[in-house]
């Protein structure tokens, strides 16, 4: 828990609460990923869809174009169970697929999950999204101050939401991870004849896996469009940001709480938070900072964030923080 | 072991090396102007600064710093200060909500920024108009068209109260909406005698909207619009869809995006495919980049492109002042997303100067009073809504591999037909 | 729709797929020895598209008739070919042979950090922009027997069949073709060096050249190339080799095929934005009665990752 204590500092930083919010959000659906590949060891790169569906049956459920307008916190029960629905939907009939083509199918399921929120305008809006979203709290007024109003004016309300729902989400994988449930993953993973005499029934137990893992994402959308206030850009939900998790996931370390927290951050905090922190540092020194050219940092974004991938994985290719498990699995491998 | 469950490696440096990393990100970004200094203002504008669409953005971002330097960076007691935010991602190259919406919050949170110039799309603006409205913070675009901003019964429903969570209004925009782009070029297609339209757009709120009044005001003349199709604006290459496009023959296929969602692909898809019909495109495509992408010269004489307002090429450049001053700091004439951009940038400069007082309400309603005499667009004021009283559109033609200004398009009101020059 | 235009649409769909199956034999050969889904091969053959257009517009500045166009574009795919050949190599030997005994996901990890910088690469090397191939013929299209075809859709017809052609033959007659088909069918290559490595060096270069030559037909079917091109074509060409069979190299040319016909028919009958999701659905329904894909074996070993 103490690798968690340092965010609480930033709380108090207006524009960089915002941004550790998205770090916060995606932290939690990486989570959810990692109940899935890091656990049961099945490789999912659709995550980012479910993500989406989680804040487009919230925008559905909230926006107030639609009849429907129901409150913040039901709208994220509703939202969350949907998800998980879907999530047993799409599992039930592939999980017994080996694991590259369960992998594609996910993939393929995360694409058509896009291309059905960017062309049934009727339902999601299209690229143009479902907003505004009304924040949690609108409507209640404390003291005379109108909450949904600091929801989307002060970053730190969302900031503090966000890290609340994270704690539930570790706290949640954690009794998970040492409960029966958890303990017949690994076994399934592991020894799946094994497993199979005693009775676990694989497809079953991966099936939970999947939904839980679609839960997670879920809630993590739901937390990402509410604070956003629509859900814009359906780009964001595809496959770029599935396996942009699944980095983090892997660099932090499979099946690790901290590891994949420490992964999320790193990837995506040096996206989001360091380099508009640098950009705008940078302008305050040098005036233009946008030009494509081979001597700006800007443009070499991505082939960083490439760079840093390779070179994690080339000398620590067990992830930053991986399990114990895991780490004794590699060990042995290697003899 | 067991004492360090949570963490298997060996923790402390780690954690120690953890702090340091947060203190750092959380000093990088408060010594920005976050401290309440009574002689700063602060202007931020949110751009998609990357990607394809940098080319007009950075059209935009002269204009503003012309209009800085114009008054020598003071506006009346105060001493300005810009920054020019990017509200896109670098792996897409096109703006992001989560940009988008994270510029709008630092502006709100930081209690020195007085006015946000943006966005260039219309759909980012949905993203931190109803966040810049509970601020009260004056909101000035130059270039988004979409109608559903501003003007009550055009868009979608709730359109646009549900931009105004907090009842006031705080959004301004300095180019004519698409109520007015996409009906006059329906009428200017009429009179040249078109009957036969097919249209398509991006898929995006600005895209869609201007093409479905361009549809709208055609069915209107007794035009057949024969389809309406929205393209996949990731899609690689159009040669199946424009086999569809060629079968239903029109005598013109109109094209509501920007070079960014493929409008040039599209052109060159068209042209490549023998297509003989007049292309019309609107003014997000009316760019270098949509010339590029679809190779100018095999438009030539047959690729006409609206813009709001008058083209800058109208005026001759050697004769306003702005334009040679324009000429002086960057080489070439202004464009048309520079002038707008200048133009935003002196209302909000004078709104500002006006007040003088770090007063976010009042700006905005000192922005909402102006009457702008002298600028380079003409006389103009702001409406009750937050639109510029300007009612032209241009007509330009693709000459030469450039957009060359044909004519202009205006009207008095709506529903009447056009009054061209 | 009528017969004419159905026929068209198929004719531009079978050349789309035929550079969508080149590019996807390289994901399956890659697949099959190493035990690796190449993520950044889609950039890799972006990168060869950037040459060849480099090549092409110092080659061809003005248009020219077919026999030199031709000639032009087979030098130019065979440029880019060596070119990306020669970079699949590099990447195998720098980022994935370190990796060999890595625990299974990692490498997945290195093949998108390389697909990053790839990217990058091409982004600084072609800008942002949609980039233009230059017109390489004087006329663009040839009636033949009525129908009218584009030259581009021939030169792609030149580029892809002649490939093909080369790839059944060193498949099946040469040594080298032999011996990656008994290794892909057996089990997947982990050894460091020795034979195996040679298998894996000359594995990677040919999926590398194939790729390089398929840039330039792609390149010349959409005239078009920009940075993100890598990505979309990756995913439409490792579909098309998971439909035939990962590890099948008939299977990627057949479903390179499937994939380039389903796109344009569903463009035709459905609008352009539901082309995706089309070659999505058809994949997992077909997944769903075949898991192998079309030409996959079905091994029997469950759980297996």
């Amino acid at each position: 828990m103490l690798a968690l204590a340092p965010w609480f500092y930033p709380a108090l930083a207006g524009g960089l609460g915002g941004q550790m919010t998205s770090v916060l959000i995606i932290c939690i659906a990486a989570l959810g990923l990692n109940v899935m590949v890091g656990f049961t060891g099945f490789l999912h790169l659709g995550i980012a869809s479910f993500f989406g569906l989680g804040g487009l049956f919230l925008a559905i459920l909230t926006v107030p174009m639609n009849p429907l307008e129901i409150g913040f916190l039901p709208a994220v029960f509703v939202s969350v169970g949907l998800t998980a629905a879907i999530g047993t939907l799409l599992g039930s009939p592939t999980l017994r697929l080996r694991g590259e083509y369960l992998a594609i199918v996910t993939l393929g399921f995360g694409e058509v999950v896009r291309v059905l929120f960017l062309n049934l305008e009727n339902v999601t809006g299209g690229t143009q999204g479902l907003g505004p979203i009304p924040p949690p709290g609108s409507g209640i007024f404390v003291t005379g101050i109108d909450l949904g109003r600091e929801f989307v004016v002060d970053s730190r309300w969302f900031y503090y939401l966000s890290l609340i729902a994270l704690f539930v989400v570790v706290l949640l994988v954690r009794v998970l991870e040492k409960s029966a449930l958890g303990r017949a993953w690994i076994a399934v993973r592991e020894e799946p004849l094994a497993a199979a005499t005693i009775g676990i029934s694989a497809t079953k137990v991966r099936l939970s896996a999947f939904t839980i893992a679609a839960a997670i994402a879920g809630l993590a959308g739901c937390l990402s469009v509410a604070s956003i206030g629509t859900t814009g850009d359906p780009n964001a939900f595809g496959f770029n940001r599935s396996v942009a998790i699944l980095c983090a996931v892997i660099i932090g370390g499979l099946g690790s709480i901290p590891g994949t927290l420490v992964g999320v951050t790193i990837l995506f905090g040096f996206d989001i938070v360091v380099i508009p922190s640098v950009d705008s540092w940078m302008q305050r020194i040098q005036g233009q900072v946008f030009d494509v050219s081979l001597f700006t940092l800007g443009s070499w974004r991505l082939a960083l964030v490439g760079i840093a991938l390779i070179v994690v994985m080339r000398f620590r290719p067990i992830g930053l923080i991986p399990s114990r498990r895991f780490a004794a699995e590699f060990q042995e491998s290697k003899q | 072991m067991r004492s360090n469950w949570f963490c298997p490696q060996n923790p402390p440096p780690f954690r120690l090396a953890w702090s340091v990393v947060v203190c750092l990100t959380i000093g990088l970004n408060t010594c920005g102007c976050q401290k309440i200094e009574s002689n700063r203002v602060c202007l931020v504008s949110s751009l998609p600064r990357t990607g394809v669409s940098r080319q007009v953005s950075d059209e935009v971002v002269r204009g503003i710093r012309l209009a800085i330097d114009e008054v020598k960076e003071k506006a009346g007691r105060f001493t300005l200060e810009y920054r020019d935010l990017d509200n896109s991602a670098a792996a897409s190259g096109r703006w992001t909500s989560e940009g988008e919406a994270a510029n709008a919050r630092m502006a709100v949170q930081d209690p020195n920024v007085m006015a946000y110039i943006g966005t260039l799309n219309s759909g980012a603006a949905r993203v931190s108009m109803p966040i810049l409205n509970y601020a009260d913070l004056l909101m000035v675009s130059p270039a988004n068209t979409a109608v559903g901003l501003t003007k009550p019964g055009l868009g979608l429903p709730g359109e646009p109260n549900v931009y105004r969570p907090s009842g006031k209004l705080n959004y301004i925009r300095v180019v004519p909406a698409d109520d007015l782009q996409g009906p006059l070029a329906a009428d200017w297609a009429f009179e040249r005698g078109v009957r036969r339209v097919f249209v398509i757009d991006d898929a995006g709120v600005y895209g869609r909207g201007v093409a479905s009044l361009f549809a709208d005001r055609c069915r209107e003349q007794g035009m057949a619009v024969l389809e309406h199709v929205s393209i996949d604006p990731q899609a690689a290459e159009f040669k199946s869809f424009v086999g569809s496009v060629m079968s239903a023959d029109p005598d013109l296929i109109y094209f509501g995006g920007s070079a960014r969602t493929k409008g040039g692909q599209l052109a060159r898809d068209l042209v490549s495919a023998e297509s003989e019909a007049i292309l019309l495109v609107s003014d997000g495509c009316r760019t270098k980049a949509f010339l590029e992408a679809a190779g100018a010269a095999s438009l030539e004489g047959r690729c006409f492109a609206t813009s709001a307002g008058l083209s800058p090429e109208q005026a001759d450049c050697n004769e306003k002042l702005l334009f040679l001053r324009y000429r002086q700091k960057y080489g070439t004439c202004p464009s048309n997303a520079a002038i707008h951009g200048y133009e935003a940038a002196r209302l909000v400069i004078r709104a500002i100067a006006d007040v003088g007082v770090k007063d976010r309400r009042a700006i905005v309603e000192s922005a909402f009073a102006s009457q702008v005499d002298d600028g380079v667009l003409g006389q103009w004021g702001i409406d009750a809504n937050g639109d510029t009283t300007l009612q032209e559109v241009s007509v330009s033609v693709v000459r030469g591999g450039e957009f060359v200004h044909e004519e202009v398009m205006s009207t008095a009101g709506i529903g009447k037909k056009n009054g061209s020059r | 729709m009528d017969v004419a235009s159905f026929l068209q649409q198929c004719g531009i769909g079978i050349t789309s797929g035929g550079f969508l199956g080149l590019i996807a034999v390289g994901y399956t050969l890659v697949y099959g020895t190493v035990g690796l889904i190449h993520f950044a091969h889609g950039d890799v053959v972006m990168l060869g598209g950037c040459l060849s257009l480099a090549i092409l517009s110092f080659l061809v500045p003005v248009p020219v008739d077919p026999l030199t166009g031709c000639l032009v574009v087979v030098l130019a795919a065979a440029c880019s070919g060596l070119f990306c050949g020669c970079l699949n190599i590099c990447i195998d030997q720098f980022v994935y042979r370190p990796l060999r005994n890595a625990p299974p996901l990692s490498p997945l990890v290195s093949t998108i950090g390389v697909s990053f910088v790839l990217m990058n690469v091409g982004l600084i090397w072609i800008g942002p922009t949609d980039r233009a191939f230059p017109e390489i013929f004087l006329e663009t299209t040839r009636s033949v027997g009525g129908f009218s075809i584009a030259m581009a859709d021939l030169l792609v017809l030149v580029i892809v069949v002649p490939a093909v052609l080369c790839l059944y033959v060193l498949l099946r007659q040469t040594r080298f073709g032999r011996s990656l088909r008994s290794i892909a069918a057996i089990t997947r290559v982990t050894a460091r060096s020795g034979e195996a490595g040679k298998l894996v060096i000359a594995t990677f270069f040919l999926s590398g050249f194939l790729g390089g030559v398929a840039s330039v037909a792609a390149g010349v079917h959409a005239t078009t190339i920009n940075y993100q091109m890598g990505h979309q074509m990756g995913l439409y060409a490792l579909t098309a080799a998971v439909l035939g069979g990962i590890g099948s190299v008939p299977g990627a040319i057949v479903g390179g095929l499937i994939v380039g016909l389903i796109r344009a028919i569903s463009v035709a009958f459905l609008g352009p934005r539901w082309a995706i999701a089309s070659v999505f659905l058809v994949l997992i329904i077909f997944l769903a009665f075949r898991p192998q894909g079309i030409f996959g074996k079905s091994k029997t070993r469950g759980g297996q990752r």
